[in-house]
């Protein structure tokens, strides 16, 4: 008889607290915590490479728009058998285009020392080539400069050529 | 005749592996299946307790495979059911004392002669794990809706995944409490079978019987009165190929249960 005296009390006692504040039950703290660590243990991606690769995206990003460096989250996130990161950014503004045009120029400089040490020895064919690629889009730009890394598409075939 | 040999498996200590085997071996002999269930926990064994079995005992599985007896002189035979019987493991030696070449071949040995060989795996994922999945081409992952028993549940999947003598594996969800989970303090079975996106083969209610019937050194399928019991026969029965549909924990609970049901019933539509 006790227990349901206390049942009742408990209940009535949570029907208040519910209304109150909608505050999340421990089941679902379990689940979404299980969720995360599962994530994790299956893909070895540790929380500090996840944090590493966080970094670097704002780094990237940067260069684009003016965030919220604090708020952007970078999640695993599992739908059915496929697993995605799911990156949310809060955009404070986007950059102008010239601000974009000038911090690629500086970094370009910057790069362009980079790969003249590095690749003094190579054919000018490819120097011809950055030449003409400064005044295309953005995204050969990108991948131009992250090229000397000597694993992405970009780099192989000089690689093959060695 | 070829037995399917199956192991009970979970990665985390004390969610019930060899109690599920107990009663899922018992309930299977029940059922007029022969069955030989392997302890291979070496240095801890517990499965011969459950069963009531402990005084028996007068050779291991380590006498086995070190030649001091034949495979059928080590086999107990259960109390009550002729059907079952028990290969135990060594209390005095440790994991090492068998191989994972000597546990299959024992397994088809059985094989021969019974129609289920459950196999009693130690937790860890060491090599006591490695041995006691060896011989087996069936496995029954237990775990509880505790985060720690499915995280290492999870592992454990990811392990059977990559062998390939492993053809299927079933979960079954342990010590379930409905009342926990209607108040949302624990995640339903539904949450662990999404998360660890595996077929079920059983929920078994949290029961303080199973304390007493391990007390007694009787499996609680024996109890023709327990919820726990009913459920672990029930898993035996989809093990043998009946489509038996899985026990509504909530309607099914004690008279007190229904009691509180009718009071919040009477308390109001509270979500």
């Amino acid at each position: 008889m006790k227990d349901i005296f206390a049942e009742f009390y408990n209940k009535v006692i949570g029907f208040f607290r519910r209304t109150e504040e909608a505050e999340e039950s421990s089941k679902d703290v379990a689940r979404n915590r299980l969720r995360v660590v599962l994530l994790q243990d299956r893909t070895n991606l540790t929380p500090e490479l996840m944090e590493k690769m966080r970094k670097e995206l704002i780094e990237l990003l940067s260069k684009y728009v003016e965030m919220d460096k604090e708020a952007l989250e970078l999640n695993l996130e599992q739908e059915g058998d496929q697993m995605a990161l799911m990156l949310s950014i809060p955009v404070l503004r986007a950059k102008e285009e010239s601000e974009i045009e000038s911090s690629e120029k500086e970094e370009k400089s910057s790069s362009d020392d980079a790969e003249d040490n590095s690749e003094s020895d190579e054919k000018t064919d490819d120097a011809k080539e950055d030449d003409s690629d400064a005044d295309s889009d953005d995204e050969d730009e990108f991948e131009n400069d992250a090229c000397d890394c000597g694993k992405c598409s970009k780099c192989n075939p000089k690689d093959k050529q060695k | 005749m070829s037995g399917r040999v199956i192991v009970i498996t979970s990665g985390k200590g004390g969610v019930g592996k060899t109690t599920t085997n107990a009663n899922i071996g018992t309930a299977l002999a029940r059922a007029g299946k022969k069955v030989v269930m392997i302890d291979t926990d070496l240095g801890l064994r517990n499965l011969d307790l459950l069963l009531g079995l402990e005084n028996r005992i007068v050779y291991t599985i380590v006498d086995v495979v070190e030649g001091r007896c034949k495979l059928r002189q080590a086999l107990v035979k259960d109390k009550k059911n002729p059907n079952l019987c028990l290969l135990a493991a060594a209390q005095t030696r440790d994991k090492t004392a068998v191989t994972e070449a000597q546990l299959k071949e024992i397994c088809e040995e059985l094989q021969k002669d019974y129609d289920f060989i459950l196999v009693d795996c130690p937790a860890g994922i060491e090599q006591g794990f490695q041995n006691a999945v060896a011989g087996a081409s069936e496995a029954i992952v237990v775990t509880t809706p505790e985060m720690s028993a499915v995280r290492d549940a999870d592992r454990i999947i990811g392990l059977l995944e990559a062998r390939e003598e492993i053809k299927s594996y079933k979960l079954l969800i342990n010590r379930v409490r409905p009342n926990l989970i209607k108040s949302n303090d624990m995640m339903s079975v539904d949450d662990v079978v999404e998360i660890l996106s595996a077929d079920l083969i059983g929920i078994i209610p949290e029961d303080t019987g199973i304390i007493t019937s391990t007390n007694k050194g009787e499996p609680i399928v024996n109890d023709e009165k327990s919820l726990a019991g009913k459920a672990y026969k029930n898993v035996a029965r989809r093990i043998i190929g009946e489509d038996v549909p899985f026990l509504n924990l909530e309607d099914e609970t004690s008279v007190m249960a229904k009691v509180k049901k009718f009071f919040s019933g009477l308390v109001g539509k509270e979500k």
